[in-house]
């Protein structure tokens, strides 16, 4: 017993002096900044996409579309993403309002049949047209969504790194995460996701980073299910920040009828 | 002339029992690296094509090769909170048991829905959270029977039952998560009923009884065998040596199976009572031998003279056995292969012993005991062999009727025989009031079925699966499919877009039906992979839509039953010649049938070679084809008599019973050649038909008897096994002693005396 007890006393004081617990504080703020420059850098954005899914039999599915982002004040955002490609779903197109703290609103224009559509979007845990990155991994999750915890330092692809990690308060798709955050930028590097048996089970990785008006950019990023050995490759090219979208892109006219200069 | 093997043996019995007892040791070595195997698709080479395609397949389009399914019902009904409660709980737990893959768990809380609400699309899970009032309770329960897709795979027609469907990853034991799933539901206090069903159950509990099947049943049928040989020869050393040499030529031929790497399946986990019963044919030996010692009174003599006139039959009827079982290479079924190859070199072992091991064992026997033994028998006077020679006498005496009985014993077996259904049927490997029985049996009358197949439409043509004909051709099958008896259900890539397209038009009963375009039809798939998981859409389109899955649930896990549905595509294929697609079956139940198949050819095959190889032997035995023929006729009518038997209770001719046939042609040829070789030798001794024929029913006719009475014994022992394939192949082989031993001692005796001028 006594043994026990000074092993407990030893971890104890390694704990109590650890910077870990030095650094509980900064962990919420730190992931609060990655989240800023991963999903609402400048005001504005205008990207090309596009998503090859990977499934483990070597098929390959391709999506491309053009995504353009607003932001708005006290967090609010807004989305609009045409796809380009597969060429027989051309001109689906559909807008996203993000509020922090509650669900989205979200509008489909299914051309074959000239129908705007409202969806619903009470499942953060779905997939973004049928890739390995859900919507959260999109357009972010709500920071007030998880705990946070300073893990340690460390350094990926030769940039020194904080590792952060995330607990969901409210039943998520993952039980844990763990981001490394490049220091310098903010920008997620890595992110592990770990399941109820506690495996990881899924992984992000930010392959480029690029810097496009200022602003250090991911140009090109996976996601890689463990289990099911399902990819997702993204690239984002020709991406601009502060453009001068204006709020009228993000209305049903311009669903159906989207103009040639923010779809090139 | 005793061969030198054993000269060897009674010159130096110390040295022959040590040097046995070293190799077992060897062999024995080999144990603790024992596999166990019980899937069908091993039954099958990997090369197959069968094999082949069904892995394609179920890479393509992200299958799980195992389910595992939970039905909760609540006589009730379904929907109340307290249910719904339990089904959330456990879907939660059930995704913390290792092995399961999570994402892929299908429960009402992560299935998803499609559905209208006020104009608004949504996919989200069938129940997001588990109703608290009544009018939540009642939309709910409207929203999931709006779905057609839902009903009979996640919730029973009359609203009492739901499935949770736990797919595992490779490799995962699936009785034990199988037990995780009972540990998590079986300390509920609700009227909720639980089953637990599925292939991978009733596979891996299979496998789990299996080993309790060779570690309790083969000891005890060893146990009961002992007593049997102590009460027919009252001696300690003989029982001792009959029964080492079973259990060495067990550790031998198991060893040697495990050492080579090959797993324990269902049939090779029988070759130890197949073992043990082989190895009573020794039992002729000390028959012989305790005659022959009364007569002559020195136990060396007694040892070589019973060897010189026993020897050349132990030595065929071997040669039979291991023949019979060594057909079975020429299989294509994998176990049964390796079942045939093992039982034959274990009789092989047996035969070895029998002429070494088992005269050293004698000779370390005390004389005085033996010789007391002795003194019991005489075929004159020996209460048995009177009554064995009553039963020759009437063979022989009333020759004609015997005949005539006996053929129409065969004509009415000959009705049976065409009434035999080449069935196999997992679950029904089961005793009918075990768990998983009852639990398949429920779940199929609540639900669509437990049983799973996939009929994967294929073209040529990328984009062939957005084509709106060619969509409404899967309907159209799928439809005549499920007017089956055998299909519960069939899920495709139809039934997804004729939802998505109801669901986008305000729910209008006018919309449920297929888009006209294929522009359409690509946008509905789109969308619904939009929100859905990935998985979803993979499991029944490739990327490329060249390839299409429709998924089967099937009531039964007959393999006949996968039969129909194949008739039905053909039927369907012939009647649109227009239709540029291929419809080809992979899956689980499809694999069933096809190995259901290639045991009855194999068997077929098997059968008329072992009929060839047995006869061959025969004939070279007796040197001469009309004893090799006469010999011939006890085997074949033991043969015919069982199966006709087997086809007329209905039991399904299964891979166990087909082993059956082969075991049968084995054993039964053995009677006959120690009868008419001793028949013989007596019959140059002394030339009279019926002198010689009355002394070989009373004294080798003893030694057949107590053949068939061990032999029947020790198999009997399988009736109470907890698995039926074991109490089929013990009621059969004890049926099968019974009547190819009193064939042969009165029915030979009859064909001798009809046809005696033509051979003596």
């Amino acid at each position: 017993m006594t043994k026990y007890l000074g092993l407990f006393l030893l971890v104890m004081l390694s704990i109590t002096v650890s910077p870990a617990l030095l650094r509980a504080e900064d962990a919420a703020d730190i992931i609060r900044k990655s989240q800023d420059a991963f999903f609402a850098q400048g005001k504005d954005m205008q990207a090309r996409v596009k998503m090859t899914l990977l499934s483990k039999s070597g098929q390959q599915r391709l999506r491309e579309l053009t995504m353009l982002r607003k932001n708005g004040i006290g967090g609010e955002q807004k989305y609009f993403m045409y796809f380009h490609n597969p060429a027989d779903v051309r001109g689906t197109s559909f807008i996203v309002y993000k509020y922090p703290g509650r669900d989205d609103d979200r509008w489909i224009f299914i051309p074959a049949i000239n129908l705007v559509n409202r969806i619903a979007a009470k499942d953060s845990r779905s997939s973004f047209v049928g890739s390995d990155f859900t919507y959260e991994d999109v357009s972010g999750r709500d920071p007030e969504a998880d705990t946070y915890k300073y893990v340690r330092e460390d350094t990926i692809q030769g940039k020194p790194c904080h590792v952060i990690e995330s607990t969901p308060k409210n039943p998520a798709e993952y039980t844990r995460k763990l981001s490394w955050v490049d220091k310098a930028t903010y920008l997620p590097l890595k992110d592990e996701y770990y399941d109820v048996q506690g495996s990881l089970y899924k992984v992000f990785t930010a392959d480029k980073v690029e810097i496009n008006g200022g602003f250090p950019t991911v140009t090109k990023r996976s996601m890689e299910n463990i289990k099911s050995g399902h990819k997702t490759e993204v690239v984002f090219e020709n991406v601009s920040y502060n453009v001068g979208i204006g709020d009228d892109v993000f209305s049903e006219r311009y669903l159906r009828k989207p103009s040639e200069k923010w779809i090139k | 002339m005793p061969s030198k093997l054993t000269e060897l043996a009674v010159e130096r019995p110390g040295s022959t029992v040590a040097f046995v007892i070293i190799l077992t040791l060897i062999f024995f070595s080999q144990f603790p690296k024992i596999l166990i195997d019980t899937d069908p698709r091993n039954m099958l080479p990997e090369t197959s094509p069968v094999r082949v395609y069904n892995d394609q397949m179920e890479s393509l389009f992200a299958l799980h090769r195992d389910t595992i399914v939970l039905g909760i019902e609540n006589p009730a009904g379904l929907f109340n909170t307290a249910t719904l409660e339990r089904v959330a709980r456990f879907t939660d737990a059930i995704m913390r048991i290792k092995g399961v893959v999570i994402p892929d768990v299908m429960s009402l809380t992560t299935a998803d829905n499609v559905l209208s609400e006020n104009g608004q699309l949504i996919v989200r899970p069938v129940m997001d959270h588990v109703p608290q009032s009544e009018d939540e309770m009642t939309r709910l329960r409207d929203e999931i029977y709006d779905n057609p897709m839902l009903i009979g795979r996640l919730v029973s027609d009359d609203r009492t039952t739901t499935a949770i469907y736990v797919p595992l990853e490779e490799g995962a034991d699936a009785k034990v998560i199988a037990d995780s799933i009972r540990n998590i539901v079986s300390g509920e206090k609700g009227a909720e009923r639980y089953y637990v069903a599925g292939d991978p159950v009733a596979r891996d509990t299979f496998g789990h009884n299996m080993f309790m099947q060779m570690g309790i049943f083969s000891p005890i049928a060893g146990f009961i065998m002992m007593i049997a040989l102590y009460i027919m020869f009252r001696n300690i050393m003989l029982v001792a040596a009959m029964m080492s040499v079973a259990f060495f030529s067990i550790i031998w031929s198991m060893g040697l199976l495990i050492g080579l790497g090959f797993p324990v399946h269902i049939m090779s986990s029988m070759i130890p009572v197949f073992l043990m019963a082989i190895s009573t044919d020794s039992v002729h030996i000390f028959n012989e031998f305790y005659f022959r010692l009364r007569e002559v009174k020195n136990k060396k003599q007694a040892i070589l003279e019973t060897l010189a006139v026993v020897g050349p039959s132990v030595r065929y009827t071997a040669l039979a056995t291991a023949a019979g079982f060594g057909v079975l290479v020429i299989m294509h079924i994998i176990p049964v292969k390796v079942f045939g190859v093992f039982v034959a070199f274990g009789t092989i072992v047996i035969r070895l012993m029998s002429f070494s091991f088992i005269p050293a064992l004698m000779m370390l026997t005390s004389d005085r005991k033996l010789m007391a033994m002795a003194e019991r028998e005489n075929e004159e006077s020996g209460s048995g062999s009177k009554w064995l020679r009553r039963l020759g006498e009437t063979g022989y005496r009333r020759s004609w009727i015997v005949i005539t009985v006996g053929i129409v014993m065969i004509a009415i077996a000959i009705t049976g025989l065409m009434r035999i259904r080449v069935n196999n049927n997992m679950v029904s490997w089961f005793k009918k009031g075990s768990d998983i029985r009852q639990a398949d049996s429920v779940m199929n009358s609540l639900l669509a079925g437990t049983a799973s197949a996939y009929i994967v439409a294929e073209s040529s043509i990328p984009g062939a699966m957005k084509e709106p004909a060619n969509l409404a051709a899967i309907e159209k099958l799928q439809k005549e499919l499920e007017g089956l008896p055998v299909v519960g259900k069939t899920t495709s890539i139809a039934d997804i877009v004729r939802r998505v397209n109801k669901v986008l038009h305000g729910n209008s009963p006018e919309y449920d039906t297929l888009p006209q375009s294929s522009d359409e039809i690509a946008q509905y798939l789109f969308l619904f992979g939009m929100s859905a998981k990935p998985r979803d859409l993979e499991n029944v389109v490739t990327a490329d839509y060249d390839k299409a899955n429709i998924f089967l649930q099937l009531k039964t896990w007959d393999a006949v039953a996968m039969r129909d549905v194949l008739n039905k595509i053909e039927e369907f294929k012939s009647s649109r010649p227009d239709l540029d697609i291929a419809f080809k079956p992979a899956g689980i139940s499809y694999f069933n049938m096809v190995w259901n198949d290639e045991v009855l050819f194999d068997m077929m095959k098997g059968f008329i070679l072992a009929l060839i190889a047995v006869f061959i032997i025969l004939v070279i035995n007796f040197r001469s084809v009309r004893w090799g023929l006469i010999s011939y006729i006890p085997l074949l009518f033991t043969i015919i008599i069982i199966y006709g038997f087997v086809g007329f209770i209905g039991k399904d001719f299964d891979m166990p019973v087909s082993v059956l046939s082969a075991m049968s042609l084995g054993m039964a040829v053995d009677f006959a050649i120690h009868f008419i070789r001793r028949f013989q030798q007596r019959y140059e001794e002394d030339r009279d038909i019926e002198k010689a024929l009355l002394w070989t029913a009373a004294r080798p006719g003893k030694g057949i008897i107590r053949n068939a009475i061990l032999f029947a014994s020790a198999f009997s022992v399988m009736i109470f096994a907890p698995l039926t394939p074991y109490v089929t192949v013990g009621l059969f082989i004890a049926g099968m002693m019974a009547i190819s031993s009193l064939m042969t001692i009165l029915f030979i005796p009859a064909i001798i005396r009809v046809f005696g001028r033509w051979v003596v």
